[in-house]
């Protein structure tokens, strides 16, 4: 029995070597590659499939008024199917076993550092190719209303300044604060600087709220997660990338310096690490936490929190910076993968509707993301006047800066979350030793992902 | 005439019966063949084609053939590779000479049991110096995961059973509502891993308030961090231990609370189906001969589920090995490396840093460590087994 089994073993084994042996070093893609595409001769496909990761009854229900308004209106009668794909490592794991395979979903959610591993395999579809397109192409007037940053956030150098994406939303990371408790704490306004938010969380540890609705008072609550290592990073002026150099700086003297005065915190018993998932919210919500830093897409989170828990005054401010602020904006991108240019023109198709001011108008008003156009926040007035915390966040993006849209980002990401956890949890861990590991971890990565594009 | 027809006669059976046993070869390869397409293109391929892929430098897309670099990585060179190999062989031996040798002489099994001690003494220094060159120099990461992974296994599959064992043998009495508990204790088992990990997630979590956290209270215990905590217990209790001797970290232990929790239930219905094939009146002439309650349970019960049990073990420990939903959802960045286990650490090889190829090759070689595992329980455990 044994005997047969090593047979076996044997056998596939020497069938893989075999098979390497005689394999092609090249990739073969399965779709024919594009070149210059004369778009007045392709007629759109009929059916397109989008791929997104929107889940809740608000995003949901504008996500089907959107596409069957799409399907609709369309002159071409193209039929688009939305399907949730999972969350966007789900999105992102299904999304590699199917590049360069007819089997893509035509139009795909993804961050910008998935986009970028994706196109290793040169399996995205370059927008440039069609945004200027006399038929179907975006008028410049509408491509001028992008917030020019948003715009350009699709554009990678490393793919010689290829078009892979079109922000249909963005968020920013900020600070929610309970007003009512820093009144209650000899304040008037949130902190500007870190000394000042150092005074108001170690305050805020000692007192608690006074309509606190659950034991315990915390001033800042730390959720361990890359996004708020670049935050913090941002708020003490540096940055995480170099993208004049293509090289992470994750050991900047503004991210060990800002890494210091978190683990001082920590240390002194004023802040300390979210507890699980959305602990942070609940807490905010129940008024035993000063402050917190997420997304802005949380606000009608912390809103229904605040409404069902303490019911007090906060608002949104930017995080307490050394200089002028630098807030974390973010958010996932539509791409096109590569199949056919029918299938490619029919999602361009949908991705400009999707882009279109009066969509743009329901989807970010349903959905609390920020819109991408300015004509569109222009149009949301009134809905900025009933949601002061949605008009205030938006103030911030002026001071809205990116993390890096490189292949392997999320590799990275793991590691940067477990140093940073290691360094606040261990005020005896030097914070500059700590990130020069880390740094030279992400270099590495970085350096063996961008060994695919020189090959 | 007659004997024209006696003439032939045999030659037609003889051709009915090769006919006769033809069809019944090929109706039999018809009845298997389904299952062995299902097996060639879903199990055989599958990892035919995952040692193809750890052959390239296969990120995103497949690169150049580097042979057996990506195993190098893993191991640093094969020189320690064979080191350890070594090793693990001499224990073998030792194994082997412990039992079957020097039989013939008198004193032959004092004899051989002292060369086989002297042999594995030698065979776990070798083992251990190959496994130290292969850590100086090869990836720390995988070699650590495997430890991890061999923690969660050693710190789970025992207590499965045990507890198992336990819970079957109490419920396999005529008491009240047996039929529910049995429902209880099995439903853990068949709960989405990732949603029950989710609310352990709670029940785990770093608040001092956390369920936890209030259960070790009441034994005068202060608050811990759990899934957060990558110390081992036995540095927080006290112990000045390191390396391998220090044990699973808190965290880890967490998530073993987990899988012991979720597994119980399945080794209990499994057990409870054993002791339903032991003979009632084996227990009655036990009971007769004055055996007390304990032990018929260790001289009839024990023995009898014997089978079961080593069933369990074994498809326990292959289970731990490959374990992955409820650590992925279990697992926090301030465990650190403490609970990545081989599948998660080659999960992450896979779709984080698109490093197709070395991740194969560490899948390759949990196969082959789990293959091995395997054997060695079948040899070690399985010739204990009492089929009756």
């Amino acid at each position: 029995m044994k005997r047969k089994m090593f047979s076996l073993i044997a056998i596939i084994m020497i069938a893989a070597m075999v098979l390497s042996a005689c394999a092609k070093t090249t990739p073969e893609p399965e779709v024919p590659v594009e070149g210059a595409v004369d778009w007045s001769k392709v007629t759109p496909a009929k059916n397109i499939v989008f791929w997104h990761q929107h889940t809740g009854e608000a995003r949901e229900a504008a996500m089907k008024t959107i596409v069957d308004g799409f399907n609709a209106t369309n002159e071409y009668g193209i039929t688009l199917t939305a399907e949730y794909a999972g969350g966007y490592g789900d999105i992102y794991t299904k999304m590699l076993a199917l590049l360069n395979t007819p089997d893509v979903p035509d139009i795909v959610v993804g961050y910008q550092n998935q986009i970028a591993t994706y196109q290793l395999a040169d399996s995205m579809f370059d927008m440039n190719t069609v945004i200027n397109d006399p038929v179907y192409g975006m008028p410049q007037a509408d491509q001028d209303d992008f917030i020019p940053a948003f715009f350009q956030q699709d554009v990678y150098p490393l793919y010689d300044n290829q078009r892979l994406g079109l922000a249909p939303n963005r968020s920013m990371e900020v600070m929610y604060y309970n007003m009512d408790w820093l009144k209650e704490l000899g304040y008037d306004a949130p902190p500007a600087t870190p000394e000042e938010f150092r005074e108001m969380t170690c305050k805020a540890a000692e007192q608690p709220f006074s309509g606190a609705k659950a034991e315990g008072s915390m001033g800042y609550q730390l959720s361990i997660d890359t996004s708020r290592f670049a935050s913090w990073t941002y708020a003490f002026g540096g940055d995480i990338y170099d993208g004049t150099t293509n090289q992470y700086t994750l050991n900047s003297p503004a991210a060990v310096e800002a890494f210091k005065f978190l683990q001082g915190l920590f240390a002194d018993g004023c802040a300390r690490l979210v507890s699980e998932n959305y602990g942070d919210q609940s807490d905010f919500g129940n008024g035993t936490l000063l402050f917190t830093v997420g997304s802005s897409s949380g606000l009608p989170f912390y809103t229904q929190a605040v409404d069902e828990g303490a019911a007090f005054d906060w608002s949104v401010a930017a995080l307490p910076s050394t200089g002028t602020p630098k807030q974390d904006v973010y958010g996932a991108s539509v791409s096109i993968p590569k199949s056919t240019p029918e299938r490619e023109l029919a999602a361009w198709i949908f991705i400009k509707y999707y882009t279109s001011p009066e969509i743009q108008k329901l989807w970010a008003e349903a959905s609390g993301y920020f819109p991408v156009r300015q004509s569109v926040a222009d149009m949301m007035g009134d809905y900025m006047t009933a949601n002061p915390t949605y008009k205030a966040s938006w103030d911030l993006l002026k001071y809205g800066w990116f993390e890096p849209a490189v292949p392997g980002y999320d590799f990275v990401r793991d590691e940067i979350e477990v140093v940073m956890a290691a360094v606040v949890d261990n005020p005896a861990l030097d914070v500059q030793a700590e990130f020069d590991k880390l740094n030279e971890f992400g270099n590495k990565t970085l350096a063996e992902q961008l060994e695919q594009l020189n090959k | 005439m007659t004997e024209a027809v006696i003439s032939v006669k045999p030659k037609k059976t003889g051709t009915t019966l090769h006919k006769l046993r033809t069809r019944e070869q090929i109706t039999g390869y018809l009845f298997v063949l389904p299952a062995l397409i299902v097996i060639l293109v879903f199990g055989l391929f599958p990892i035919g084609y995952s040692i193809y892929m750890s052959l390239f430098n296969w990120r995103v897309t497949k690169g150049a053939y580097v042979g057996g670099k990506n195993y190098l990585l893993i191991f640093g060179n094969w020189t320690n590779l064979l080191i350890t190999l070594a090793g693990i062989a001499l224990i073998v031996g030792a194994f082997w000479i412990w039992n079957n040798a020097f039989k013939s002489l008198s004193k032959g099994q004092t004899i051989a049991k002292v060369v086989a001690a002297v042999i594995m003494i030698l065979g776990g220094v070798i083992f251990i110096t190959g496994w130290g060159y292969m850590y100086d120099s090869g990836n720390q990461n995988f070699l650590n995961s495997l430890i991890v992974t061999l923690y969660y296994a050693l710190g789970t599959v025992p207590a499965e059973v045990i507890l198992g064992m336990i819970l079957a043998f109490l419920l396999y009495q005529d008491i009240i509502g047996k039929d529910i508990f049995r429902m209880i204790y099995f439903l853990p088992y068949v709960t989405p891993s990732v949603t029950s990990a989710v609310v352990f997630q709670i029940i785990f979590s770093l608040r001092e308030t956390s369920i936890a956290n209030m259960i070790i209270g009441w034994f005068g215990i202060s608050p811990q961090k759990w899934r957060f905590e990558p110390k081992p217990l036995l540095n927080l209790l006290g112990l000045d231990l390191s390396g391998f001797l220090a044990g699973p970290s808190l965290a880890l232990i967490s998530i073993m609370i987990y899988g012991i929790w979720s597994f119980v239930g399945y080794n209990t219905v499994i057990f409870l189906a054993g002791l339903g094939n032991i003979p009632k009146e084996t227990y009655e002439a036990a009971e007769i001969d004055g055996a007390t309650r304990s032990q018929q349970f260790r001289f009839i019960t024990m023995p009898l589920l014997s089978p079961t049990t080593f069933y369990l073990v074994l498809i326990g420990f292959i289970g731990t090995f490959k374990a992955f939903n409820h650590i992925y959802v279990l697992r926090t960045p301030s465990a650190g490396d403490s609970v990545i286990t081989t599948s998660l650490l080659i999960f992450d090889n896979f779709y984080k840093a698109n490093q197709y190829g070395i991740a194969t090759a560490q899948a390759i070689v949990l196969f082959v460590v789990i293959l091995g595992l395997t054997l060695a329980q079948n040899k070690l455990i399985g010739e204990r087994v009492f089929y009756g």
